[in-house]
């Protein structure tokens, strides 16, 4: 019985300790919530949540256990001159009460974190992708292809973005919902547009991704939430995070995220110069 | 004839005198292999005749490997021992010696056992050292060992399957399984034995096309094989399917020949009650193959015709998704496949070394049998970035249920360590690291299942470092933890106390600095299957490859202490570690038929304490004193 209770203000007290570390974990991330992910975009929020949660939840259920491994090894451990060599004087094969409360809480536990975070932050996914036309989102046309982001404005009339060394560019206003359109084709390859693979829209500042699947059409909604850019933060940036072939390492593109006023300039000068 | 029955009397020594000596059958072997290959590729050439094709097309290299296949398993022995008998003539007397046996078609159990070990273990070092290239190239952001990204992506492809389908899923099923389970379970040989030594030559047969395959052209697609990018990537692909194709074949074989003998050949007394928990395991594994294997194998044909033909089946002419979810049907079974043999080892293991008695005995069980049922409900959980929002909820619930089953393992083992009188040798280290390690992998595997969480976590490294946790940490930690166990088994020798444990300590500390580092690469935003990546990720990348060379450095302490013991290590009794199951009931190495007379089992293996019920009784050749 002391062997339980001495484990039990172990469990305790190295619960605390860890709940104490994983909150400053996640509390020093630069943008302040979330791990090394979270506040520039709606979508991020939701999957940092959910992540900042199950750390939380997790961090008990692993202390048990590591103590359970370390307090066994030293406190039922032979030492190696003792003179004592049988077997165990305890040979309990069966313990209902404790058998029975691991399988209950192990169930109730996955229930919960099933629940929470999971359907609930799933359901408000699902929600933001819902948008009333007096949102006024930004479309963008995004195309894969092996091996480039191509990113189109059909409501501004631009066809490809570029920068100034002619590499793709993708810019977004704050606070404007964003529906990314996406589809994996070569549009340089007019014989046979089908041939394109499998690739993943991933920002990882965003907090999110999707796959963009040859033959089909797949939409995202967000909203970026901080002004920013590759440059400062290179979290920021388009990956493709699906292998597509040996360019798939470099199959990346720079962000900005700009005021509302700055990104109605910059669409004026692409417009007019493509 | 009567040389025949001599044979298999088993006692008395087989005539030396060969029928006609062959030649070393692994020599005959490769060169009917070659000739194999040349007949089937010249026949494919004919049909399709063209002044213009090139002698070895697509089509060519596929049949050609099929006739090399044929000659390589008929050159190893598979003519005499098994086509000539089938025709009616005596199976040859003649058999190689010593340690020649092990380079021959086999019919002992152990010998078999021992060449999938050697195999296992030799393809562990090949793609181990291929692990060291990509982490020697990623301790730079920009390309350095590999100049090129497919020749990086090809590495990663080899070294995934390599150690997925010949070290993963065969060291302890085919290796461990074949040599212990007729031990185990008083058996004198297995049902299918010359199916299984036939099985276990298709392993280097795998690992060599797989190895090779680039030799074809590179491709990128990593252990997956998938299409839709297989079907535009270099023809070396054909090559990694033809070469799986073969490594599954040898454990589906290995899975039929043991469920089979397992629930034949138990000795008199062994009921399902009784049966010991590694053999669990094994029924386990081995019931997850005969399902899944033919599963992945008829989708490795389909693309490999989808390649030659094309058919157009996994693009975006036909279903592109496809291919991926054939694939992780069959992949996500394939985990478990890996990691039950680790969790029955555990409670194999423990009770022996705590001297108490097995705690919760049938939920450890049932534990496993959950999991293999379960196993097939959770594979989408692969494809949360590209699923319908329909599909994610009951996905992610049968992905979190798994981990209920899976902790019985954790239950029965946490409850025998209790109030034990824990005997912290070797085995017992590695035991407790790979609990260690695998909840590690179970626990990141919480943020993965969860869709939110995974929407962002997916295809980073944090899923590699997760898979290596489970796999490495679960599987290889329990996989030396048995090596330890049972080296007086398979030599009568033991090994040295201070550098097993210093090569435990060595490969725990080296293998955690690793991958724990992948956790938090991941959460930075470094992406899975880059050569290259943004330059503020290089520091720590360089530290995860400074411990990576480490941790390459302590399997190589470890593999030639075990090799050291096996040969020149001190000699030992007969059980030593006073276990009670019934590997332990004969002399060690055991003979040819394993028992002299069969044990009679009358209990439990995993009673423990005073008036504890002595399992056996008739032990009978060479018992312990």
């Amino acid at each position: 019985m002391a062997n339980v209770v001495v484990f039990g203000i172990m469990w305790i007290v190295l619960s605390l300790l860890g709940e104490w570390g994983a909150s400053a974990w996640i509390h020093s991330a630069p943008q302040g919530t979330g791990v090394f992910w979270g506040t520039m975009s709606n979508l991020g929020v939701i999957t940092a949540g959910a992540f900042d949660f199950i750390l939380i939840i997790a961090v008990p259920i692993f202390a048990f256990v590591v103590l359970m491994l370390v307090f066994s090894m030293i406190r039922f451990g032979v030492r190696k001159n003792s003179t004592d060599k049988g077997d165990a004087k305890d040979q309990t094969r069966a313990n209902k009460a404790f058998i029975g409360i691991w399988i209950v809480a192990s169930i109730l536990l996955n229930i919960f974190i099933w629940l929470h975070p999971n359907a609930s932050g799933l359901e408000q996914v699902f929600a933001a992708q819902r948008l009333s036309p007096s949102q006024k989102p930004l479309i963008v046309d995004v195309t894969a292809r092996q091996w480039e982001w191509i990113f189109s404005y059909p409501q501004y009339g631009i066809t490809q973005s570029l920068d100034a060394s002619g590499n793709d560019v993708l810019y977004l206003p704050k606070n404007r919902p964003v529906k990314f359109v996406m589809r994996s084709f070569d549009p340089f390859h007019t014989y046979d547009t089908t041939t394109d693979v499998i690739h993943s829209f991933w920002v990882p500042a965003f907090g999110v991704k999707l796959d963009v699947v040859p033959g089909e059409t797949r939409t995202l909604v967000l909203t970026p939430t901080q002004l920013s850019s590759t440059e400062q933060d290179p979290m920021l940036r388009v990956q493709c995070a699906e292998v597509c072939g040996p360019g798939h390492p470099y199959m990346e593109a720079n962000i900005h995220i700009v005021t509302a006023s700055a990104f109605a300039k910059w669409t004026k000068a692409q417009a007019s110069g493509s | 004839m009567a040389q025949r029955a001599v044979a298999e009397e088993g006692n008395q020594p087989t005539p030396v005198t060969p029928d006609r000596r062959p030649m070393p059958p692994v020599l005959r072997a490769l060169l009917w292999a070659l000739i194999g290959f040349v007949v089937l590729d010249a026949m494919s050439a004919l049909l399709d005749y063209s002044p213009n094709s090139p002698y070895i097309s697509q089509v060519g290299a596929v049949a050609g490997w099929f006739g090399a296949l044929i000659g390589w398993l008929l050159g190893i022995g598979g003519y005499e021992y098994v086509i000539k008998p089938m025709l009616g003539h005596p199976t040859p007397a003649y058999r190689q010696q010593g340690w020649r046996r092990y380079f021959q078609l086999a019919e002992d159990h152990k010998v078999i056992g021992i060449q999938y070990l050697t195999f296992s273990t030799g393809t562990f070092l090949v793609a181990g050292l291929i692990a060291m290239a990509m982490r020697f190239q990623l301790m730079n952001y920009r390309p350095t060992l590999f100049q090129y990204p497919q020749s990086y992506l090809n590495a990663v492809g080899i070294h995934g399957t390599l150690m997925m389908f010949t070290v993963a899923t065969v060291a302890m099923f085919g290796g461990l399984g074949n040599y212990m389970v007729p031990l185990m379970i008083g058996a004198r040989e297995t049902v299918f034995s010359k199916a299984s030594g036939i099985g276990v030559w298709l392993v280097p047969a795998g690992v060599l096309t797989v190895a090779f395959s680039p030799l074809l052209g590179a491709w990128t697609t990593g252990w997956r094989g998938y299409e839709p990018l297989a079907a535009s990537d270099g023809v070396g692909i054909l090559y990694y399917y033809l070469g799986v194709f073969a490594l599954t074949m040898s454990s589906l074989i290995v899975a039929i020949n043991l469920v089979t003998t397992i629930i034949y050949k138990r000795t008199r007394g062994l009921t399902w009650n009784r049966l010991p928990l590694f053999v669990w395991g094994m029924l386990t594994v081995g019931l997850l193959t005969v399902i899944w294997f033919p599963e992945i194998q008829t989708t490795f044909l389909l693309a490999t015709i989808d390649k030659i033909v094309p058919m157009n089946m996994f693009n975006a002419l036909g279903h592109a998704l496809g291919f991926s979810e054939f694939f992780w049907l069959f992949g996500h079974p394939e985990v478990y496949i890996v990691v039950v043999p680790a969790l029955a080892t555990w409670n194999e293991i423990i009770p022996v070394m705590t001297r108490k008695s097995l705690f919760a005995r049938p939920i450890a069980v049932l534990g496993l049998v959950f999991v293999m049922m379960l196993s097939g409900m959770v594979w989408a959980h692969h494809m949360f970035t590209n699923m319908r929002y329909s599909e994610m909820l009951p996905f992610s619930f049968f992905t979190e249920m798994i981990s209920i089953p899976t902790g019985f393992a954790y239950l029965a083992a946490i409850g025998t360590m209790w109030n034990s009188r824990m005997r912290i040798t070797t085995p017992m280290l590695f035991i407790l690291m790979s609990m260690y390690n695998f909840f590690i992998g179970g626990i990141t595997g919480l943020f993965v299942a969860d869709v939110p969480a995974n929407l962002q976590l997916h295809n980073t490294f944090w899923v590699v470092g997760h898979f290596h946790f489970t796999i490495i940490g679960g599987m290889v930690f329990s996989w030396l933890a048995a090596m330890y166990y049972w080296l007086p088994k398979f030599s009568g020798r033991t090994y040295n106390e201070f550098w097993g444990k210093l090569g435990a300590i060595w490969v725990f500390v080296a293998f955690n600095a690793t991958f724990m580092n992948f956790f938090v690469l991941g959460l930075r935003g470094m992406n899975r299957w880059v050569s290259v990546y943004p330059p503020y990720l290089q520091p720590e990348n360089f530290w995860t490859s400074i411990a990576a060379f480490f941790l390459g450095a302590g399997f190589g302490v470890n593999l030639v202490h075990i090799i050291w013991a096996w040969v020149k290590g001190p000699k030992v009794q007969e059980n030593p570690w006073q276990a009670k199951t019934l590997e332990w009931q004969t002399s060690s190495p055991p003979p040819r038929y394993n028992f002299e007379e069969l044990p009679v089992v009358v209990a439990g293996f995993y009673n423990y304490g005073e008036g504890a019920p002595e399992p056996v009784v008739a032990a009978q050749s060479g018992s312990q004193g």
